[in-house]
């Protein structure tokens, strides 16, 4: 489903100082994997959850998704595939507070170029309640828990029916308890509905529950 | 449809967040909509104000003059060049679409006295028609008729203002008798003043009318300086215009006489007019620049506040250019909603002046106004939409 070949970033840091956050990664992610990149802060790991997510650009490399060459992409349909074949869940949740709960899940829908379907409303009134919200919908995210809100940004993140979730440290702001029941979900989702997933996490028993462990240290697969 | 739907929810959401600072912002456009709709709709009034004062003066006017139009606009043509008589005047009676014709010997510079006080008065002599022509309203006493102008009355009319100059009081005028190139006249009549309207006729209350036949002392030659006529209707103007040229032209070289009307007097007021009230427009309209600049500096603000949303929205699946359209969106809204305020309380202010001054606001300057205020959203707008929209997502989101 992704392949990355040879992929670098790379940051210019000074005139002759080059920092590579991501060295030469080959990587394949197969359809129906549920994966985690496991490393420490500062390994590249959440470097190489953007790229395959395509909200960062790799330096060097090629990308293949669905053996389609994403450099020779423009961003109006790295923007579509971005909408349609990912969707995201961040640590930091990263849902817009002054929308609503619904009208957050709703985001994606907005910028759909394809037509949908489904009734956007109906599906995410079905997440809202299949994820414990239901009643929360015209609330706004500072007026619910922090698992609440990870529930609603991965509502959000399955609106629009993508082929993969990418979770970067989904758990990371969420105490044990919530982060197990988030952990639980996302198992749900692969093993129900066979969306793939790939985490990223610093914690190796967070990342012993997955079937795949992909371990990055200083930029590279080890 | 659903996605302007969309932006303009998103627009109108960001501003009931920061609703001290919309209203802030859009006050820049309320004040330039405000005073470019105010300059115009004075404008407006200002000339529908200059045409009424025309049309006091009788409106459809149509005066035969001697000489031609260049030389009768440089105050030449009184002196010298032809006469018309009896004859002109019954071929011009018979053109159809004329309702008043007054053919008129007019002196002017002569000097009237009365009381020992004496005043510079311009005599018209003409037939009651006269009455019809000018629009003259009677104050006190009568006017003079048509059994008057056969017998040869020495009989005149004064306006009021010219009246209280003579004699103190028009009732004390009334039935005096004034001085005119020492022969008597008797006042029978005093005319509702006109107002100095110095607009090509001069002090239109300098004017004093008599029989046409009792000016035989200055008019030995017993002829016409000129003919005026009202046209029925302003339709008819231009074809009873044509009419008349075409009779005379059968008797007179086409360079002897003029026909002219009082809209081509009109016309020149006017384009001076436009010169004022466009250099005016252009001044208010500074003020529209300065607001679009305050728009401007905000779109800054907000885009610089809500990197991260872009950056979320971008990771979602956004484009550059529904950024860009969402922030632009904002600003024209930002824009449209100072323009409708200022166009709004301008309505109000023309109202309540209605009554002192004829301003009003036309359908054009309604249109020029909201088109004006989108114009500024979407150009003092773009340069921030487009930082916005430009955005790498994954700095934008990482923005904290």
């Amino acid at each position: 489903m992704i392949h990355l070949k040879n992929v670098w970033k790379e940051y210019q840091l000074d005139k002759e100082i080059i920092f590579s956050s991501l060295k030469a990664i080959n990587l394949k992610i197969e359809k129906g994997e549920f994966s985690s990149i496991i490393g420490p802060s500062g390994s590249g790991k959440s470097t190489l959850m953007h790229v395959i997510g395509l909200l960062d650009k790799p330096s060097k490399g090629e990308i293949l998704i669905e053996g389609k060459d994403i450099s020779k992409l423009d961003d109006d349909q790295i923007s579509t595939l971005r909408n349609e074949f990912v969707g995201f869940v961040f640590q930091q949740f990263n849902l817009i507070p002054k929308l609503t709960i619904l009208e957050n899940i709703l985001i994606p829908t907005v910028y759909a170029r394809k037509k949908l379907n489904y009734d956007p409303k109906e599906k995410a009134m079905e997440l809202i309640n299949n994820f414990g919200l239901a009643g929360k919908e015209k609330s706004y995210p500072n007026k619910i828990s922090g698992g609440q809100q990870q529930r609603v940004a991965i509502a959000r993140a399955l609106i629009m029916n993508p082929r993969l979730i990418l979770a970067d440290e989904p758990t990371g702001n969420l105490d044990t308890k919530t982060g197990e029941d988030i952990l639980k979900l996302l198992h749900n989702l692969h093993e129900k509905k066979g969306i793939t997933v790939l985490l990223v996490t610093h914690d190796p028993k967070i990342a012993d529950k997955t079937e795949r462990k992909i371990k990055i240290v200083d930029g590279e697969i080890v | 449809m659903k996605y302007i739907i969309f932006l303009l929810k998103s627009a109108l959401e960001d501003f009931s967040h920061n609703k001290g600072r919309t209203i802030l912002t859009s006050l820049g456009i309320l004040i330039g909509v405000l005073s470019v709709v105010l300059v115009i709709a004075f404008g407006l009034g200002l000339r529908k104000y200059v045409e009424n004062q025309f049309e006091s003066l009788g409106a459809n006017l149509i005066f035969v003059m001697p000489g031609n139009k260049k030389t009768i606009l440089q105050g030449g043509g009184m002196m010298g060049g032809i006469k018309f008589d009896e004859k002109d005047v019954n071929n011009i009676k018979r053109v159809s679409n004329i309702s008043y014709l007054a053919p008129v010997f007019v002196k002017t510079g002569a000097m009237i006295e009365a009381e020992g006080k004496s005043e510079v008065v311009e005599v018209v002599a003409s037939n009651e028609e006269i009455i019809g022509v000018m629009n003259l309203e009677l104050e006190e006493g009568r006017l003079i008729e048509k059994k008057d102008i056969q017998k040869g009355q020495k009989i005149i009319l004064l306006h009021l203002s010219m009246a209280e100059k003579l004699f103190i009081s028009s009732d004390l005028a009334l039935g005096n008798n004034v001085v005119i190139d020492k022969q008597n006249y008797k006042v029978i009549g005093i005319l509702k003043s006109k107002g100095g309207g110095g607009l090509g006729g001069g002090d239109m209350d300098a004017h004093v009318y008599i029989p046409f036949k009792a000016s035989y002392s200055f008019n030995p030659e017993k002829k016409y300086y000129g003919l005026y006529f009202k046209a029925d209707s302003k339709e008819n103007v231009f074809i009873v215009k044509d009419t008349v040229q075409k009779i005379l032209e059968k008797r007179y070289d086409k360079d002897d006489f003029s026909v002219m009307e009082q809209s081509e007097l009109m016309d020149t007021v006017s384009s001076i007019f436009n010169i004022i009230n466009t250099v005016l427009i252009a001044i208010a309209a500074i003020s529209l620049v300065v607001g679009g600049v305050g728009i401007m500096n905000i779109m800054y603000v907000t885009v610089t506040e809500r990197i991260k949303e872009i950056g979320i929205r971008r990771a979602l699946g956004a484009r550059k250019k529904d950024i860009l359209y969402q922030f632009i969106t904002e600003s024209v809204t930002l824009s449209l909603l100072g323009g409708l305020m200022g166009l709004g309380l301008a309505e109000i202010i023309v109202l309540l002046i209605q009554s002192l001054f004829p301003a009003y606001i036309n359908l054009s300057s309604v249109l020029l106004a909201l088109g004006v205020s989108s114009a500024i959203g979407i150009i003092f707008g773009v340069f921030p939409a487009k930082k916005a929209a430009d955005l790498s997502p994954i700095d934008a989101i990482r923005y904290e």
